[in-house]
């Protein structure tokens, strides 16, 4: 391969043009906002370590409410667990949600599912369980305000809660403590489900607010590369 | 009072005449039937309340009665239950009656109807049953769906140990639901089609959540469930007491038992209240104790009940006391001690008391060193006071003292503690010294020991020793030291006069009683035969003849290391009157010899030895062989000793030894034995029975034997078995013989073949030369040849290589060898140039040397005029010969030295014997090689070769025969 003298300046000519557009090549500009991306990885972390310390928190609390809650097949009816929000839904639902949609789902389910959460704390009997359900909390809501901020990020707004539709732990006189811990059971299912649904989420979400590196290179071949 | 009575049932007499007259009007009888008013049912807790009325009561009538309820199940005629149960009716009031029903209400419909009869005095007509009230219905309806079922009761409360009935309802398209408490099937009763019952007998306690109780339907779906609490039985609370500190509050304690408590507000832990019955007043308590303010201070007998409720039980425990007979008075205070003397020390304290009326029981104790030594009880109103005697000085006590209500003891107060030391005092005691003496130099060095005062004895940390030696010949020669503590030992150099001994040891306050030693003249080691004992595992027990009355003490001591350098004096002081003792120590130990000294203390004179004796706690069998030594081998004997083995260091009283002797014969001559050692071989045996013979000659031997011999001691228990065996072999009967002939004859031959070897040249010379002369035979000239040494050697640096003259004069050849030796020019024959090879033969190609004894007859025959060739060595140096490897080395290491070097150089000399010259010895190969003959002598002359001469000039200048000689490396 032989180089001739207009080859050269050609090269130079390029390498001017690439040095000239780098700043505008968003993953290498450090200078300027990061934007959501690291605030989605930090909350799709949080997912998982909050999925990690829910096993934990799950098998004492089950054990506590005795067989055959912490039979590891075991499956009551959503009797009274209707007003917990549902984590599963159809594929297809979830691949078109759209990210505001998304979010606002996450955000809705965690606000009620801590409310949940501190009334089961709440009702425990034993100090040490109660540790454990407070330090969760206290961890939820940290992924609530993770989520709030990635919405902040992007430009969402947060959803209000509506007047009236404030959920409330309020076993009345009709709810036997049988299905009170059946609806503590599926409490802690969601949670999971919605845990792992979460994961799933924010993954789907930091992939595509950040666009992976082969985009640099299109970036650069649309400069006349 | 009893007219009012009379009046009373005269007046309901008229009233229920007056009655049945209206009813007798009416034609209805007057009957005094329960109405119901309502049946109630709840589900948590399962109950049916019955509220009824007598509506046919007079207006504030009341009356007692007595009622029956029946109750049937699913139908009224399946009566299960009749309650019978009275109480007091009013006018115009409702009563209520309360049934638990044992099915629940959701599951079965109750039926329950009643009847009354009037139980009081006051009406005098004879009463009868009322007709039955109509039946009432009691039942919780459920909506139930088709596929749906439902366990009741719901979550329901019971206390451990008890039954229980579980119901569970399905819809009619459920037939086939199974129920499990826990993860345990519980077979249900049908009840009817669609309701099954499941009677739980003696249910258990499992956990604070209750335990599950839950149905699935046949496709194994959950469907309903139940929570069933059991509660822990409430236990009687245990050790209920009441005492007062200040009777200000009356603090109550109890042992509350197991909590009944249950998760989510089941149940909530059980409550205790306190209730006094004089003051009824009540208060609520926590879990184990109560304070209880006394407000009235008139009031002095209390009855308490402790009242334990839970949902499900109540019990209570009573106690009833005086208020001054449950005094739990506080600790002492203002405790202070005063320490009087050493010995003394006073202690006050102050009480918590109500006043001067009343009297106190304190108990008061003494620690020293954690141990109570000492312990009394004293009455005090509001202060008391002890006086502690007999303390001991320098010691550190602690005084505690305690109260409590001498009048109604019920409880000790806490201790109130103080801790005091004493003061130091003089120590109370003499020490216990002993000594040993030795005599060395003319004078005695004496080892004074002592045992360190107890703590007891000390009074006080002791500083020093003072040791007096008061020379009772020579007062002015007494010496005095002081010892620092904590030295238990001291030495002392004396001379021989009488001494004594002054030992005392002292602290900060003074000096102990003095203990004092006589050393006389005489040593008190005097000579006593030794007795043997035997000591056992416990001791040795010690007993000596006492010799006078008049002592003092008896001393025995001994070494605890025997063995040792180290003595480590032992010494047991015995009072006056003891004749025997027993001696016993850890240190002792089986195998180690002791040797006990009984010393006789008396009041005047000197330390007398009373007896010897040494012994072993256990003997075992010597460690240590003797070390053997032959001597005196013959033919037929050789002597053993072992001089030097120290039988009292052994592990038992050597008893004697044995000699084993091995050989091949085997025979054992008498007086020995033949015996099977432990590796099975057979030796002969000699038993010498005294143990101080300690030399032993083997005999009867054979000559030209070889004989295996050991020595073994052995004590009581047995003999040294790790002794080995030694050899010996005789010698040869006639050796001895032989020996005395044959070596001086052998070193005379000796010494002739030396004499013949050093002067065999002259004897060859004499008698046998190469070239007889008969005429000129030295060897009648042997004086003239000695008288010049020198004439043996010829100087090479003095010669002339290239040219040699022959000089007819006889005379000349006289002064040839003059002085050192130097050859003269004019007296060299110069010869024509040797014919060699340009190359190969330098300016100095050839040099011969001469042979003297030739030479000298030649002079002495006075025929010089030609020289014979036979007679010259002409050695030339071969050009094209390579040195060996080892003559480079010796070459290049050598100094380059020129031939004409002084010959005398004796430092740096190698001698070469001229008969190993290669050149003589090979010579075809060297004529081969040498461009003409050259004939060499057939001996030569010894020579002296500087190690100059083997230099690389010689190597290429000087003769073949040097090179090939220092080739070879092996001069003289």
């Amino acid at each position: 391969m032989d180089l001739r003298a207009g080859d050269s300046w050609g090269m130079l000519a390029c390498l001017c043009t690439v040095l000239w557009h780098l700043p505008a090549v968003p993953a290498l500009n450090r200078t300027g906002d990061p934007g959501p991306g690291p605030s989605i990885q930090k909350t799709y972390d949080l997912t998982r370590y909050l999925e990690h310390q829910l096993r934990s928190l799950a098998g004492t609390y089950l054990n506590y409410l005795g067989p055959p809650f912490n039979e590891p097949d075991f499956n009551p009816p959503r009797l009274g667990a209707e007003s917990l929000p549902r984590a599963t839904v159809n594929l297809e639902v979830w691949r078109s949600l759209n990210d505001k949609l998304r979010l606002t789902q996450n955000y809705e389910a965690y606000s009620h599912l801590l409310c949940y959460l501190r009334g089961l704390n709440r009702q425990a009997a034993t100090a040490e369980l109660r540790r454990s359900l407070a330090h969760f909390c206290t961890s939820l809501q940290g992924l609530l305000g993770s989520i709030a901020g990635v919405m902040a990020a992007l430009g969402y707004p947060l959803p209000q809660p509506l007047p009236g539709t404030e959920p409330a732990w309020a076993p009345g006189p009709a709810h036997s403590d049988f299905l009170q811990k059946m609806d503590d059971f599926w409490l802690l299912k969601e949670l999971q489900t919605w845990l792992w649904r979460s994961a799933k989420d924010f993954n789907r979400l930091k992939k595509k607010i950040q666009p992976p590196a082969a985009a640099v290179t299109l970036r650069l071949e649309a400069h006349g590369f | 009072m009893a007219f009012s009575v009379v009046l009373q049932k005269a007046f309901l007499l008229a009233l229920l005449s007056l009655r049945a007259y209206q009813n007798e009007v009416f034609d209805e009888p007057i009957q005094l039937v329960p109405e119901v008013q309502n049946v109630s049912t709840s589900s948590k807790p399962q109950q049916v309340n019955l509220q009824w009325t007598v509506p046919n009561l007079a207006h504030h009538q009341e009356l007692k009665m007595m009622l029956q309820i029946e109750i049937s199940r699913i139908k009224t005629s399946n009566v299960i239950q009749v309650v019978n149960y009275t109480t007091t009716v009013k006018w115009n009031q409702v009563m209520h009656w309360n049934w638990k029903p044992d099915i629940p209400l959701e599951c079965v419909k109750y039926f329950l109807r009643i009847r009354g009869m009037v139980d009081d005095d006051k009406f005098l007509l004879q009463s009868s049953w009322s007709n039955w009230s109509s039946w009432q219905e009691a039942h919780i309806p459920v909506s139930l769906e088709p596929n749906t079922v439902l366990v009741f009761p719901e979550d329901p409360l019971v206390e451990e140990g008890s039954n229980i009935t579980i119901c569970s309802v399905y819809g009619r398209n459920q037939h086939n639901v199974s129920c499990y408490l826990q993860e345990k099937p519980i077979p249900g009763e049908q009840l009817d089609s669609h309701v099954s019952i499941f009677n739980l007998n003696n249910v258990v306690f499992f956990r604070d959540t209750g335990t599950n109780f839950f149905c699935n339907s046949i496709d194994t779906k959950l469907e309903d469930g139940i929570v069933l609490f059991v509660s822990k039985v409430l236990e009687e609370p245990k050790n209920f007491s009441c005492e007062t500190q200040d009777f200000k509050t009356l603090n109550c304690i109890w042992e509350p038992g197991v909590d009944t408590a249950l998760a989510w507000k089941q149940q909530p832990p059980q409550n205790y209240t306190l209730f006094e019955s004089f003051s009824g007043r009540r208060k609520l308590c926590n879990k184990s104790s109560c304070d209880w303010q006394i407000t009235d201070d008139s009031q002095e007998i209390y009855n308490f009940t402790l009242i334990a409720k839970n949902y499900l039980r109540t019990r209570s425990v009573s106690v009833s006391f005086h208020l001054t007979h449950r005094v739990y008075l506080k600790a002492p205070h203002n405790v202070s001690l005063e320490i009087i003397n050493t010995t003394k020390a006073h202690m006050t304290w102050k009480v918590h008391s109500r006043g001067n009326d009343y009297t106190l029981l304190c108990q008061i104790e003494l620690l020293c060193e954690k141990e109570v030594i000492h312990e009394h009880n004293v009455s005090v109103h509001m202060s008391g006071d002890y006086l502690f005697n007999d303390l001991d000085p320098d010691t550190e006590y602690k005084a505690s003292v305690r109260c409590a209500d001498a009048t109604h003891f019920w409880k000790w107060s806490n201790w109130a503690e103080k801790t005091f030391s004493t003061p130091e005092a003089a120590p109370s005691e003499a020490l216990d010294v002993w000594r040993i003496v030795r005599s060395k130099n003319g004078s005695r060095i004496v080892t004074l020991f002592w045992k360190p005062l107890s703590k007891s004895r000390a009074n006080g940390k002791i500083l020093f020793y003072n040791i007096v030696a008061e020379n009772q010949d020579k007062p002015a020669k007494s010496k005095h030291c002081s010892i620092p503590a904590p030295a238990s030992d001291t030495q002392l150099t004396l001379d021989q006069s009488s001494y004594k001994l002054h030992i005392t040891a002292n602290n900060s306050v003074g000096m102990s009683p003095e203990t004092i030693l006589v050393l006389s003249r005489e040593s008190g080691n005097q000579e006593v035969v030794e007795k043997r004992i035997n000591g056992t595992k416990d001791g040795f027990l010690i007993s000596w003849e006492p010799r006078s009355r008049d002592v003092i003490s008896y001393i025995v001591d001994w070494c605890a290391h025997s063995q040792n350098q180290l003595c480590d004096l032992q010494w047991k002081n015995l009072g006056p009157n003891t004749t025997s003792t027993i001696i016993s120590s850890d240190a002792f130990k089986p195998g180690v010899r002791y040797n006990f000294r009984i010393f006789e203390i008396p009041v005047q004179g000197p330390v007398y030895l009373v007896e010897k004796q040494t012994g072993y706690t256990q003997e075992l069998a010597p460690l240590e062989s003797p070390e053997v030594l032959t001597s005196n081998l013959t033919s037929h004997s050789f002597t053993l000793s072992w001089q030097g083995y120290a039988s009292q260091f052994q592990a038992g009283f050597i008893q004697g030894y044995r000699v084993y002797l091995k050989s091949k014969e085997m025979h054992c001559h008498s007086g020995w034995d033949k015996v099977l050692l432990s590796d099975n071989s057979v030796c002969c045996n000699y038993d010498i029975k005294d143990p101080k013979q300690k030399i032993f000659t083997v005999e009867n031997l054979r000559p030209e034997s070889d004989y295996e011999f050991s020595v073994r001691s052995y004590t009581s228990v047995g003999e040294n078995q790790n002794a080995t065996f030694m050899m010996v072999t005789t010698p040869d009967e006639h050796s001895h013989m032989l020996l005395k002939t044959m070596l001086p004859m052998s070193l005379c031959v000796l010494l002739i073949m030396v004499v013949c070897y050093w002067k065999s040249q002259w004897v060859k010379e004499t008698c046998y030369p190469d070239i007889p002369n008969p005429s000129k035979s030295s060897i009648l000239s042997p004086i003239k040849y000695m008288q010049n040494p020198h004439l043996t050697i010829m100087n090479v640096k003095d010669c002339i290589p290239d040219v040699l003259e022959v000089i007819n004069k006889a005379e000349g050849t006289k002064t040839l060898y003059t002085g050192a030796g130097k050859l003269h020019a004019e007296n060299v024959t110069k010869l024509p140039p040797v014919p060699t090879e340009k190359d190969s033969c330098g300016p100095v190609p050839c040099i011969f040397f001469e042979n003297f004894t030739y030479d000298q007859l030649a002079f002495d025959s006075d025929s010089h005029g030609h020289v014979p060739g036979p007679l010259k060595d002409i050695l030339c140096q071969l050009g094209p010969l390579t040195p060996p490897k080892n003559l480079l080395n010796v070459l290049g290491n050598s100094n380059m030295k020129s031939l004409t070097g002084s010959p005398t150089e004796e430092t740096s000399l190698i001698y070469v014997s001229q008969l190993a010259s290669p050149t003589c010895g090979d010579k075809d190969s060297l004529t081969t090689n040498l461009p003409r003959p050259v004939h060499c002598s057939e001996y030569k002359m010894q020579m002296a070769v500087p190690p100059s001469l083997a230099s690389p000039a010689l190597s290429k200048n000087s003769d073949l025969s040097s090179m090939i000689l220092l080739g070879k490396g092996e001069p003289g």
